[in-house]
């Protein structure tokens, strides 16, 4: 409801005269709300905005789950497949980066699989493969410069790989989970008492 | 009381409970022959810019590592000194108390650090530093084909506006530490940590460790009489010891 005093300063002043006089006159309520017409206006076309934006910005941001240039599938290979990640990414164990399998790695099995030889994707592969050239891979999990991470220590801290990258095995495009930030690390730092785990020459250089 | 029992005294106020390590150096200025390798190693170990001809004439030069010389004497009988300049790591640190964004701080291994990413250039800690090792990002200096392929990728490479210092090879450190737990070893042994500027030293006058271990090489030497520190009567406290030059007496010859 609006009290005497949130009108506008015209009708309050009728109002509080109104009022001295001891008359009683009926103010509209939308006649007050006119001047605020403007605003709630603004209002709208700003909200309507923020939400066109984010559908924008989602459809557009595709840096969580970007097309690959071979559809390369997880689900097949770690899921239905039950290879083990270390197999392809095998530096993970002993190195800060966890490494992408060469091209030769790919085309070793795949010039034996019978069954799939023949689809698109192989294809793809084996076109790679004819020019010596390395597959173009999208990073997904990608830190800022200014961090020092290490694969080769969480792993050998008995940490699963789904923990931070989420269920690959159900992935048919690999797809970011975790976001990465600071807090995201510093929280699994202070729940598993990490040795000097926060401080801050542990991760940043 | 020598200068190595003189630091420990800080050590127990300090800022941690336990500290595992208490990274130190020794600079023996008798074995200091100025060649300016350890300069050199510095620079191309932790991706120091070369700012240019006419920032150099402002003064706007970056060099973690710096050898200041010193003249005794008029000519016929001048006598050099060399003294090698860089981060003290003080553990009583003026600089840390400077900082109002906490981007350097002293961390539990005896270092006086400096996050890149947090800092915000006000520059407060470059004034506060007695030493002036503290190096100022005027601009975001830039590699040409191919020099930024020798760009070391353990450390981080500065923008505009960062201050940045001697870090004691921070990355190094990170490394045994890393391999020290792949023996299963709590600690690293001395010996296995050598920053840049020590490991290029062809007169080995740099010698790093760990100064709470009295059986490393670092304690043995800070404890030799000659042993000093640089403005100790500002008591910052550093990490850093060292050796005076001894001149022959030519009259006693």
């Amino acid at each position: 409801m609006l009290s005497v005093h949130n009108r506008p300063p015209k009708i309050q002043a009728i109002a509080k005269q109104e009022f001295r006089e001891g008359v009683r006159v009926n103010v509209s309520v939308l006649e007050a709300l006119k001047p605020l017409r403007k605003s709630a206006l603004l209002g709208i076309i700003g909200i309507v905005g923020i939400v066109v934006g984010l559908k924008i910005n989602a459809a557009y941001s595709t840096h969580l789950k970007p097309v690959q240039p071979i559809e390369f599938s997880h689900r097949i290979h770690a899921g239905e497949n039950q290879i083990e990640c270390l197999y392809c990414h095998s530096s993970a164990d002993r190195s800060p980066s966890a490494g992408v399998p060469s091209v030769a790695k790919c085309v070793g099995c795949h010039e034996r699989i019978a069954t799939v030889r023949d689809s698109a994707e192989i294809a793809k592969l084996n076109a790679y493969w004819q020019a010596q050239e390395p597959i173009p891979w999208i990073k997904v999990h990608d830190v800022p410069d200014f961090v020092h991470f290490t694969h080769k220590r969480h792993v050998l801290a008995g940490l699963e790989c789904q923990q931070c990258h989420g269920p690959v095995e159900t992935m048919d495009r690999i797809e970011r989970v975790a976001d990465l930030t600071m807090p995201w690390c510093t929280d699994c730092h202070t729940l598993n008492q990490t040795d000097n785990g926060l401080d801050c020459y542990t991760c940043h250089k | 009381m020598s200068v190595l029992d003189t630091i420990r005294k800080y050590r127990e106020a300090g800022y941690y409970k336990e500290f595992d390590y208490h990274w130190g150096m020794t600079v023996d200025l008798d074995r200091c022959t100025g060649c300016e390798a350890c300069v050199v190693a510095c620079q191309a170990e932790n991706n120091l810019p070369i700012v240019g001809e006419s920032s150099f004439a402002q003064r706007r030069e970056i060099k973690w590592m710096r050898i200041e010389r010193y003249w005794e004497g008029e000519y016929p009988n001048a006598k050099l000194n060399f003294i090698p300049m860089f981060c003290q790591q003080c553990d009583e640190a003026p600089c840390e108390t400077a900082c109002p964004v906490f981007a350097t701080y002293h961390n539990q291994d005896g270092l006086n650090t400096q996050i890149y990413n947090r800092c915000i250039g006000t520059r407060t800690c470059a004034v506060y530093c007695p030493y002036e090792v503290r190096y100022f990002n005027w601009f975001t200096y830039t590699w040409d084909e191919p020099l930024e392929r020798q760009l070391n990728p353990d450390v981080s490479v500065r923008e505009k506006g960062v201050m940045e210092k001697c870090t004691f090879c921070i990355q190094r450190i990170r490394q045994a530490k890393d391999l020290a737990k792949d023996d299963d070893r709590r600690k690293v042994r001395d010996g296995e940590v050598t920053p840049a500027c020590a490991q290029s030293c062809p007169t080995e006058a740099l010698v790093f460790g760990d100064l709470n271990d009295p059986e490393s090489r670092v304690s043995k030497m800070a404890n030799d009489p000659r042993g000093y520190q640089v403005l100790e009567e500002q008591n910052t406290s550093p990490s850093v010891v060292y050796l005076q030059k001894v001149h022959g007496d030519e009259e006693a010859i």
